[in-house]
């Protein structure tokens, strides 16, 4: 009995005492006085007319995001003749990978790709370890100086690298101020070894020391994460006869995996685009953001072998995206697999709340 | 297993192990903190100083170091006075950031409260959205934006972007709106010129909103559908209240942001200085700026506190 009563004969759902949807809302309708009536007609009205214009709006600020991507993909494969071909708006007649092809012999592609990816995992990977390290010795222990001591973290957020940066550099290129001491007392040869500027270490020693690029935000982070752990996790490591080092092992960093991922990741992203830094501590352009920095000059050498060499913007634009493309592609892979961690990482990492 | 634990750590002799529990744990924390604490000695707070100190002399480099004479506040009224660039700079980055900043917000939460609706293609739309997050730091951003710097290449900018055009001019004269004044005309055409600007730096603000779009408590919505609010009401009287306490985390992000980000004008001015061995004017700009920061963090974060609900206190 039941059954056939589900099954109407004009086609539309039945809800209820064997009446259809439209019948149900006549009579709810019906009920309803002037305002409510008008409310409903409102309300459907938007819901109709709302989706067309959020595809609009969406449709076009997307655009505004993509476009430069799409030009550098579409500059990238053109010849230099298409350029001023008036009819060449976005698809090139003449598909070509001459410009890739110059671009990555200008900037070194390969080898430079290997040592800014050295840089930036290993900088990285190394930051997360020291600075969660870190975040869970503010967010979960009480001692002196504890609230002056976080000041100063806050502060390694607010600073610009460019207040420190000189003093910095001196502190590497005479290691501490030791190294004219050191010179004196083994020769220059050993002295000249104790100069750190150019080699991976005035990298890596701040992020070793939990100082590296962002390295304040990345503490600040973990330490929300850590606070918003519960408490009792760490009570029950405790009765089971675990030392705080061994809890923070064995029990809270299995449950920061996700965050930990999260932090890495934009730990690399900021490592890949840092050229600030880097151009601190480099002299010779060895990182990516480097070469890409200067790749005008880079070009010029490459090509025509001086950089006094004249070229239109009109020809460069040309090279420029194409080195932008390189420079964009791994960062875009990693973001096109990894997209679920950047963006949902972020609300659980505990940089919200 | 936490019986035979415990005595074997009683048998342990040794100042650490006969303090109280409490001191114990302090010794720990102050253990976890020990990497960074001497490296922000040595990297951090070590060359803040120094570049303090740097900024009251009249510096030149030396083997081994620094050496210089004490000038006193010289470089700092050098700074105001002689340098015209440095002032120039200032203002412009300071205008600038006052007036982008809010516009900044309004599209993200703008942007957010679209976000958090249901609809299809809602993924690919959100990864777009935090794509500039990826690229935006990074010099690609100086190359898409157009301003290309060496070698008198920066016309080329008329091929990257296509927003420097005068479109709204274009469709203020389609529509027929010509009363406009000048002034409003060209406050209008700053704004729509710079949407690739203001767009492209939206990414963790849009984030931060969203996430606090979704902490908003369903009995909250369910009232309002209940109460017969409209989308505009429920917009001012719940979404508003919920997400204030993180308007202020992503105002002082923005301002930040903007003042710290490596291509702002007076950063650059700054670096200028220095490649022109000038080490203690440098510092004594970069330390002016600094300080015109904190002061503008402080006077938001002290503002913003009247404005902010917060659900629990």
């Amino acid at each position: 009995m039941a059954k056939k009563e589900k099954q109407p004969e004009t086609g539309e759902k039945v809800i209820g005492n064997g009446l259809s949807k439209k019948e149900i809302k006549r009579i709810r309708m019906s009920k309803m006085d002037k305002t409510e009536i008008a409310y409903m007609r409102r309300k459907e009205a938007a819901e109709k007319v709302w989706p067309f214009f959020r595809f609009l709006i969406l449709f076009g600020l997307c655009f505004i995001i993509l476009y430069p991507l799409i030009y550098m993909v579409s500059c990238a494969f053109r010849a230099q003749s298409d350029m001023s071909d008036p009819t060449v708006m976005w698809i090139p007649r003449h598909l070509t990978l001459d410009i890739i092809k110059q671009t990555a012999n200008a900037m070194n592609f390969w080898p430079t790709l290997g040592t800014t990816l050295f840089l930036n995992i290993g900088c990285s990977l190394v930051q997360v370890v020291t600075c969660a390290i870190t975040g869970y010795g503010f967010a979960r222990f009480r001692f002196k100086f504890k609230d002056l001591l976080f000041g100063v973290v806050i502060l390694m957020i607010l600073v610009p690298h460019q207040i420190i940066s000189m003093s910095q550099y001196t502190e590497f290129r005479y290691f501490f101020g030791l190294q004219p001491m050191i010179a004196d007392a083994f020769g220059s040869k050993v002295g000249s070894a104790f100069n750190l500027i150019d080699s991976p270490l005035t990298m890596y020693l701040p992020a070793l020391t939990a100082n590296g690029i962002r390295a304040g935000l990345m503490i600040f982070i973990f330490r929300q994460f850590f606070k918003g752990l519960p408490k009792e996790l760490e009570d029950a490591a405790y009765l089971d006869g675990c030392g705080p080092f061994q809890t923070f092992i064995k029990v809270m960093v299995p449950n920061a995996a996700s965050s930990f991922l999260t932090v890495f990741l934009f730990s690399v992203v900021w490592y890949w685009n840092d050229y600030y830094v880097s151009s601190t501590f480099f002299t010779n352009n060895s990182t990516i953001a480097l070469k890409l920095k200067n790749l005008d000059k880079l070009l010029l050498l490459e090509l025509f072998g001086t950089v006094q060499a004249q070229v239109t913007p009109r020809e460069q634009i040309l090279w420029m995206e194409a080195g932008c493309l390189l420079a964009v592609t791994p960062l875009l892979v990693m973001y096109i697999f990894l997209q679920k961690y950047f963006t949902e990482g972020i609300e659980r990492s505990g940089l919200v709340g | 297993m936490s019986l035979r634990m415990k005595t074997k750590k009683e048998k342990r002799k040794g100042l650490f192990y006969n303090m109280p529990y409490e001191k114990r744990k302090a010794m720990y924390g102050y253990g976890f903190i020990a990497l960074w604490l001497v490296g922000t000695a040595i990297f951090f707070l070590y060359p803040l100083i120094t570049s303090l100190i740097y900024s009251f002399m009249d510096v030149s480099p030396q083997k081994g170091g620094m050496t210089g004479t004490w000038v006193g506040f010289d470089n700092y009224v050098k700074v105001f006075t002689e340098d015209q660039k440095y002032r120039q700079y200032l203002v412009s980055v300071l205008g600038d950031t006052l007036w982008k900043t809010p516009l900044i917000l309004i599209f993200s939460l703008f942007v957010a409260v679209i976000l958090n609706q249901k609809f299809p293609g809602r993924t690919f739309a959100r990864a777009v959205f935090f794509l500039p997050v990826i690229i935006a730091t990074g010099p690609v951003y100086n190359i898409i934006n157009g301003d290309i710097s060496s070698s008198g290449a920066s016309s080329a900018g008329q091929f990257s972007t296509m927003f420097s055009t005068d479109l709204m001019g274009e469709l203020f004269q389609f529509i027929g709106i010509y009363g406009l004044t000048d002034n409003m005309q060209s406050m209008i055409e700053t704004v729509s010129n710079n949407i690739f600007t203001i767009i492209w730096s939206t990414g963790i603000q849009i984030l931060i909103f969203l996430a606090a779009l979704q902490n908003i408590p369903v009995s909250a919505k369910e009232a309002a559908q209940m109460e017969g609010a409209t989308a505009w009401e429920y917009f001012w009287k719940i979404t508003l209240p919920y997400v204030s306490p993180m308007i202020l985390a992503n105002l002082i992000f923005t301002v930040i942001d903007s003042f710290t980000a490596p291509d702002n004008k007076v950063m650059e001015r700054v670096l200028e200085v220095r490649h022109d061995w000038f080490y203690g004017q440098a510092a004594a700009m970069a330390w002016v700026y600094f300080l015109i920061v904190m002061a503008a963090v402080g006077i938001i974060t002290v503002i913003m506190n009247r404005f902010i609900y917060y659900e629990v206190d």
